[in-house]
């Protein structure tokens, strides 16, 4: 067999879910202490359970909440279909919560709490940002008139409630955001990592359209329009809440003054 | 091909190496960053994989520029697969050539072995068939990759629980050619040649006689576990007395070459990895004072 063949069949018995063929012994070499079979088993078992770990470290709250057996057999069914696609071992994951949510006995809060551990580590793991903007740092002139651009590693998620209630609160956690409930409602949730810490914070719904609307270049002036109710008064005071919330959680990278709005 | 004439001869041989520091250091670990953040590492260098700090930031790129304000780095890669059939990973490449040079890496170092089908990644070191064909394979691509660094590659041998009906060569004239031909640095993990000798049933110490002393740059320690009828490398476990014992003799042979601890599974205390490096030095210092006192007395 040259080089390809060799490496194909290896890796078809290495990441095989249906036991070995029949035909090692006229590839590898066995001993009397250890088979073909056996020796090929080490592999099997090394590349399932090595990307299982990998999987559990990510999804350990997901994998606390499935139970382990369950989420044992659905790992190594989800690798089986998904294998890595990434140098990094922790990023074989990817997939993960959506192949959860393509399966009818898992329940909703179980795929979303998958969500939200994929969030958390693709905020531990997002570049730094170039600076952190301070409300003092900016001009009070420009300021209505800028585009908010936000640091690398926040993110908003749409998330059923009770997801957010298995989310234990833990030191590294600001806020779950929400007690468990027995009913499927949905919150919006920030997850952003503030200096080295991954942080998640539910977000009410008019803070999250706010903020939807400034990641995506609109103004301070156009998405502070969404607070305008009858009482102007209060209107001034909410928003001014809300966007000095993101100054102090860290959430702004730089503004850049814009000529239209 | 490297052939040493004498075994017994060459695995006194030693070199000039002696007379340079003694450098021991550890692979870093997530359980340790919080501690490294505060005070730092004990050691005289330090090794990352370079897979978990390639373009992410936060607390992993905080430990690497903590540590490496203070100590050289090496970069350790477990992803590039070597002999695979896949295409090089050109961004994986670049990013690594990016690093490297940002950190000014002390060595840039992966195993030999194919780690990739399909267009996958295995996260697992799975052996070559020690054949010319997969020389020149291998060759080729160390070329490739050294261009693309700008710098030399080492390569590391791993460890192993089977060998292919196909194979012409030994793991250790494949490695020394590979190396040879492509102009490749040696990482020899004395660990993996141990396990390899008993899974496969060969001489660890002729493995060591059958790698060239001047292509050697770093050696790993670690420890393995009994695998039941085999011998597991799950660096999960203190180094063990018989591969210290090949450790003095690698040293014998290769000379004052820097010596890494890795620890993988149920990572101990960063002091307990830190006694484990300056254990690997006491080794050293006590198989060199001979030959450093033989040197002082020479005219």
């Amino acid at each position: 067999m040259k080089l390809a063949e060799l490496e194909r069949y290896f890796a078809s018995v290495a990441t095989s879910t249906s036991g070995p063929p029949v035909d090692l012994d006229e590839v590898f070499k066995s001993s009397s202490e250890l088979s073909a079979r056996a020796r090929l088993g080490i592999y099997n078992r090394g590349y399932h359970y090595r990307l299982l770990g990998a999987l559990a470290s990510v999804f350990a709250r997901t994998e606390r909440a499935l139970g382990e057996a369950q989420f044992e057999r659905l790992g190594l069914a989800y690798l089986a279909r998904h294998p890595s696609e990434h140098p990094a071992i922790e990023r074989v994951g990817r997939l993960f919560p959506q192949y959860l949510g393509q399966l009818p006995e898992i329940a909703g809060e179980h795929v979303d709490l998958a969500v939200l551990e994929w969030a958390r580590l693709t905020a531990l793991v997002a570049p730094d940002p170039g600076a952190i903007l301070s409300a003092h740092g900016v001009d009070p002139v420009q300021f209505p008139s800028s585009r908010l651009h936000f640091v690398p590693s926040l993110t908003t998620l749409s998330l059923d409630v009770r997801a957010l209630g298995l989310f234990p609160a833990v030191s590294e956690s600001s806020a779950g955001g929400a007690e468990a409930s027995s009913e499927a409602q949905r919150r919006g949730v920030a997850v952003w990592r503030k200096r080295h810490v991954v942080r998640h914070e539910a977000l009410d719904a008019l803070e999250l359209a706010a903020l939807e609307l400034a990641r995506s270049g609109a103004s301070v002036t156009r998405f502070c329009a969404l607070f305008e109710s009858d009482a102007p008064a209060e209107d001034a005071a909410r928003a001014f809440r809300v966007v000095s919330g993101w100054f102090a959680r860290e959430w702004i990278e730089r503004s850049e003054v814009v000529t239209s709005v | 091909m490297h052939r040493p004439s004498d075994p017994q001869q060459a695995l006194k041989q030693g070199s000039s190496r002696s007379l340079r520091p003694i450098q021991v250091g550890f692979g870093l670990r997530v359980s340790h960053y919080e501690e490294i953040l505060k005070r730092g590492i004990r050691a005289d260098f330090a090794e990352i994989t370079s897979e978990n700090f390639l373009g992410r930031g936060g607390r992993a790129l905080a430990v690497l520029e903590r540590v490496r304000a203070e100590l050289p780095v090496a970069l350790h890669g477990v992803s590039l697969s070597i002999g695979g059939i896949e295409p090089l990973n050109r961004g994986y490449l670049t990013e690594l050539a990016g690093l490297a040079t940002r950190i000014d890496a002390l060595s840039v170092s992966d195993h030999l072995c194919f780690a990739s089908f399909g267009g996958h990644y295995a996260h697992d070191l799975w052996p070559l068939p020690y054949t010319e064909e997969a020389l020149v394979h291998v060759v080729a691509r160390v070329a490739e990759v050294q261009d693309r660094l700008g710098r030399q590659l080492l390569l590391e041998n791993v460890s192993s629980y089977v060998e292919y009906q196909a194979s012409a060569l030994t793991e250790w004239e494949f490695l020394a050619e590979v190396a040879a031909r492509a102009g490749a640095g040696i990482l020899l993990d004395v660990n993996n040649v141990f396990v390899s000798a008993q899974n496969l049933g060969f001489s660890p110490e002729q493995y060591l006689v059958g790698i060239p002393v001047e292509r050697v740059e770093q050696l790993h320690l670690a420890g393995h576990s009994d695998g039941g009828g085999f011998l597991l490398d799950d660096h999960g476990s203190p180094v063990t007395a018989d591969v210290w014992r090949l450790y003095e003799q690698a040293l014998a042979r290769f000379g004052n070459v820097p010596t890494i601890i890795e620890w993988d599974e149920r990572v101990p205390a960063l002091s307990e990895l830190e006694a484990e490096a300056e254990r690997a030095r006491s080794v050293a210092m006590r198989g060199f004072s001979g030959q450093r006192e033989r040197d002082a007395v020479r005219p």
